[in-house]
């Protein structure tokens, strides 16, 4: 261990301006969150006229009960959970046992099947050719189309299958000894000895779906499907337009700024509140990634 | 993995009768009775990337296609490479592709070193609490969606209320509307994604501090050597092959440049320095309909990006002799 | 319990052959032990017994049954890993019980098994720890457990000494000969250490390249080595090998090795072979430092001498070939120091012919 009794005055120094430097850096990055959230919470005059810097001025939950009373803003939040929970565990429906079907040294083609996956990390088709595959599928304005659509993609799939190759062979050949058939294997065996990685790749997932904005904005035109991130970006760009909303601004207690800050906070919370566990994970699933075929 | 030990690999050869086709369709038939339950698992994977991957890039022809809703992908005619020559003749594809280089190598000159020295900097702190603090926050903003960052720029940069003016307005300078000036759009974008990014991309190079040989510190400092030089001198060498490897694989994803993010952020008035070539495919093609074009752009875009990420690859694999992928 | 017969069993991997059709007869109730060294194909046959790698020619029966096609599971053995293999997230029980469930069999009558062979094994306090938590030797013998409670016709052992440190492994060899003696059950067991397949073994065989060097009991390959490979594989310090021509005498054949006479009486077969060119073999143990009646002379100059206690080795050469003796102490090393000339009964010199490496003469 180190130890800073041991150090020069000069080392001394230096670490202490690192500190320095990286506190500065450290605040310019938590700083935008503390703002949205003090403006969240003050009022529209005080918004406007530019004098929220760091607490809520003028304290009021004015824009949060703006934003609350828009059946719209439930929906979204309502669809959001749909998306994330039913993308969620499509991925790991069709990840996992895929995912050990190309780790297996037993699978014929198993480069040919390897290459077609990692393929797809090199090269894709491209906006157009998949929208109208979503169109010609169907699966335009579906809760279905989103769900399936963006359940898998190539990097997961390897740094699961990377994962499961690292578990020795011995494992799968005991449980093979034991008479357990590969579903067994994978159930009884691999599942529970990845833990970790099966931990990365969900809140990966979950992650994703929850800040899925750019396909859904694309694929659903039904307002009543859309995801809160959807519906963020709706409101963010209606309340800088809609004329009306400005004029009785004026009387309202919120502003477009206080009402944006407020739908923010709403929708950052849920991510906060999983933030530990990603964090506790991703470090792993980083290095799991050092991608390899 | 086979049991086959380097010494016995190396072992004789003989030349192995050639199976007949009722020997092969035997073994084909024991290996399919014994193993079908992980061609089971497969399935519907390999149909996924199909139906969502593959699929699409058989619809790639429109590229070369007249392409029209109703006769279809198949029943559109051909026209060869007249939407690559529209491309290069229209001054907006021409505008997005050059937005589209400048932007992202002004992210990588800008944005690259960022992490390196931030992880630089986490390794120097002795103070656990104070750096698990630092990194839990500088982290964070990996995970938040771009729709809310850009909320919170679009709030922060506004010109009557945002704090950015506010602060402006201290020193006396008048209220800038920095979203609609096409010369601040780049700082703004770029700024963003380092603040966004730098944090979480430190993780990597942390990593490969970490491993570096704690024994070389020791006997650095035995032989005098102070923090600063022991960074030079030590843990930059060490980590030198991760931040190649780093770098080759942002050059590999040049053309990567985060869209979204652009979607959110510019309007007409920006367009100029802000319009790169996915922007402009999801104007072309999504919002006007010019879906032929649109994937022709798209097209021309994969494939630059394609032959990057071979030849990042390629580089790579010579610089680690592993391969990335 | 059954036998188990190898008949020209091949491997092949691709085009490269890696096992070349070998013939093995195992006995019911027999502790076979495969030996070689690392890349001899020994584990490839061992797998290949458990159905783990295709048979790529030849046929294998375990009892009546050819078993080439059988899946693993049905095969009726049971295998000990070199990793051990245990289940992490399982505990003791569960995964000595894992292969009996996944047979789907009662409840109870897994409780009892569990309970009997943990009993045989030492584990009944361990049941409820999980493998993390175990030491080496308890994680070993979690492992022979899992074996067990299948009740299988043949165990298969893999290396499954070679992650213990050596007091462990030498008190876990013993109860391993224990266990066979208490179950009887045909064990094949694999190992690149000759001394584990010597005080295991009924009988070894040995391997290399993908053939069979030797088959037989431990003493047999000690005795009689029948190349000069098994020669310096087995016993320890190996056997020691020096190039020599053969030479008659008035008192019987004579090898002469770089100005070394070593008279080999008794050894008649060998007369009217002069000229030839062999390799002597002397084991270490078999040096004697007086002379009896008609023992053949090396005579030496000592290059060093190592202290065993109640054994020395006295490093020296013939020729320029290095050559080792081991001798008792009798609790000091003094006399050690000017000896001069090392003693051995003719009958103790072995010979193997110098191109094939094939032993010479006596019993076959």
């Amino acid at each position: 261990m180190r130890n800073m009794n041991l150090y020069s005055r000069g080392d001394k120094f230096f670490v202490y301006a690192t500190m320095v430097l990286v506190g500065v850096f450290t605040i310019s990055t938590l700083y935008p969150f503390i703002y949205i959230a003090a403006m969240s919470f003050s009022s529209g005059f005080a918004a406007r006229a530019g004098t929220v810097v760091l607490a809520p001025i003028d304290l009021t939950l004015a824009a949060y009960e703006r934003v609350m009373s828009e059946p719209a803003f439930w929906n979204s939040y309502r669809n959001t959970f749909i998306y994330t929970f039913g993308g969620t565990l499509t991925s790991l429906l069709l990840v996992i046992p895929g995912a050990y079907a190309l780790s297996r040294p037993n699978l014929w083609g198993r480069r040919f099947w390897n290459l077609l996956v990692a393929f797809t990390m090199w090269f894709n088709a491209g906006m157009i050719p998949i929208w109208l595959n979503f169109r010609d599928l169907g699966l335009l304005d579906s809760y279905f189309g989103i769900i399936i659509g963006f359940a898998l993609n190539a990097f997961n799939v390897i740094l699961l299958r990377n994962f499961f190759e690292s578990i020795p062979d011995s494992f799968q050949e005991a449980a093979r000894m034991d008479g357990a058939n590969e579903f067994q294997i994978l159930w009884k065996v691999f599942v529970p000895l990845s833990k970790p990685a099966l931990a990365t790749i969900t809140l990966f997932c979950i992650v994703a779906r929850w800040n899925g904005f750019f396909w859904a904005m694309v694929l659903l035109t039904d307002e009543g499907k859309i995801p809160l991130q959807v519906y963020l970006r709706h409101t963010i760009a209606a309340l800088s337009d809609d004329e009306e909303f400005s004029s009785t601004l004026l009387t309202a207690p919120y502003s477009v700024e206080t009402v944006t800050a407020a739908i923010i906070v709403c929708s950052v919370i849920p991510v906060l509140m999983i933030y530990p566990f990603v964090q506790k994970y991703f470090n792993k699933g980083i290095m799991l990634g050092g991608v390899k075929e | 993995m086979a049991i086959v030990d380097k010494e016995s690999s190396a072992g004789i050869e003989k030349v192995v009768p050639k199976l007949t086709l009722s020997q092969r369709l035997d073994r084909i038939y024991l290996h399919l009775r014994r193993e079908w339950q992980i061609y089971a698992m497969l399935a519907p994977l390999i149909i996924w990337f199909l139906m969502f991957n593959y699929r699409p890039m058989y619809g790639l022809q429109i590229a070369f296609k007249d392409y029209s809703v109703f006769l279809g992908i198949d029943g559109s005619p051909w026209v060869g490479f007249e939407h690559f020559q529209t491309l290069f003749q229209s001054d907006q594809f021409v505008r997005a592709f050059k937005n589209t280089i400048i932007i992202s190598l002004l992210s990588l000159f800008i944005g690259f070193p960022m992490p390196i020295i931030l992880a630089l900097m986490f390794n120097e702190i002795l103070n656990e609490a104070y750096k698990r603090t630092a990194q839990t926050i500088v982290y964070l903003p990996h995970f938040i969606s771009s729709v809310i960052i850009a909320g919170i720029i679009i709030t922060a940069f506004s010109p009557s209320a945002g704090i950015v003016n506010t602060v402006l307005g201290w020193f006396g300078v008048e209220p800038i509307y920095f979203l609609t000036k096409p010369e601040w759009f780049r700082p703004i974008f770029i700024g963003t994604g380092i603040w966004q990014e730098a944090g979480f991309q430190s993780i990597v190079f942390l990593a490969a501090i970490a491993g570096v040989n704690p024994s070389l510190y020791e006997s650095a400092v035995v032989d005098g050597a102070n923090r600063w030089q022991m960074m030079w001198k030590i843990t930059i060498p060490c980590i030198l092959p991760t931040i190649i490897i780093m770098l080759i694989i942002r050059i590999g994803n040049l053309l990567e440049v985060s869209f979204e993010m652009i979607i959110l952020l510019y309007q007409p008035a920006t367009y100029q320095t802000a319009d790169v070539i996915n922007t402009f495919i999801y104007r072309q093609g999504l919002i006007g309909g010019q879906y032929d074009v649109a994937a022709a752009a798209g097209l021309f875009n994969a494939v630059m990006a394609f032959c990057l990420v071979m030849s990042a690859n390629a580089i790579a694999k010579r610089v680690s002799k592993t391969s990335l992928w | 319990m059954s036998g188990v017969f190898l008949e020209g069993i091949v491997k092949r991997y691709g085009a490269v052959e890696v096992v070349h059709g070998i013939d093995l007869e195992i006995q019911p109730q027999e502790f076979v032990v495969l030996v070689g060294p690392s890349g001899c194909g020994k584990s490839t046959t061992l797998r290949m017994i458990a159905g783990l790698e295709e048979i790529s020619d030849g046929e294998l029966r375990i009892g009546e049954r050819v078993m080439n096609r059988v899946a693993p599971k049905d095969r009726d053995v049971a295998m000990v890993f070199q990793n051990y293999a245990l289940y992490p997230h399982l505990n003791v029980a569960d995964n000595m019980a894992f292969g009996l469930r996944i047979r789907k069999t009662p409840k109870d009558e897994i409780a009892k098994t569990i309970e009997e062979t943990a009993k045989i094994l030492g584990l009944t306090e361990y049941l409820e720890r999980r493998p993390a938590d175990l030491s080496g030797g308890q994680r070993q013998r979690v492992a022979m457990g899992r074996a067990i409670v299948r009740h299988p016709a043949v165990f298969l052992f893999d290396e499954p000494l070679s992650n213990l440190d050596a007091k462990l492994r030498t008190q876990m060899r013993a109860e391993i000969k224990r266990l066979h003696k208490r179950l009887g059950v045909t064990s094949v067991y694999v190992t690149h250490d000759q001394v584990e397949a010597m005080t295991l073994a009924d009988r070894i065989v040995v391997m290399a390249d993908g053939n069979i060097e030797q088959i037989g009991t431990p003493m047999e390959l000690f005795n009689n080595p029948a190349n000069t490979f098994v020669a310096g594989f087995i016993g320890s310090p190996p056997m020691n090998q020096f190039e020599a021509t053969l030479e008659d005498s008035d008192a019987g054949p004579i090898a002469h090795a770089n100005g070394t006479m070593i008279q080999l009486h008794g050894q008649e077969a060998l007369r009217g072979s002069a000229g030839r060119d062999v390799i002597v073999g002397i084991r270490p143990e078999h040096v004697m430092l007086s002379a009896e009646a008609g023992t053949a002379e090396i005579p030496i100059s000592l290059d060093l001498i190592e202290t065993l206690g109640s054994e020395a080795l006295l490093h020296t050469h013939v020729g320029d070939v290095p050559f080792v003796a081991k001798v008792e102490t009798h609790g000091e090393i003094g006399h050690l120091q000017g000896v001069s000339a090392l003693h051995v009964k003719p009958e103790r010199v072995k010979l193997f012919d110098k191109d094939s490496g094939r032993a010479l003469g006596q019993v076959a």
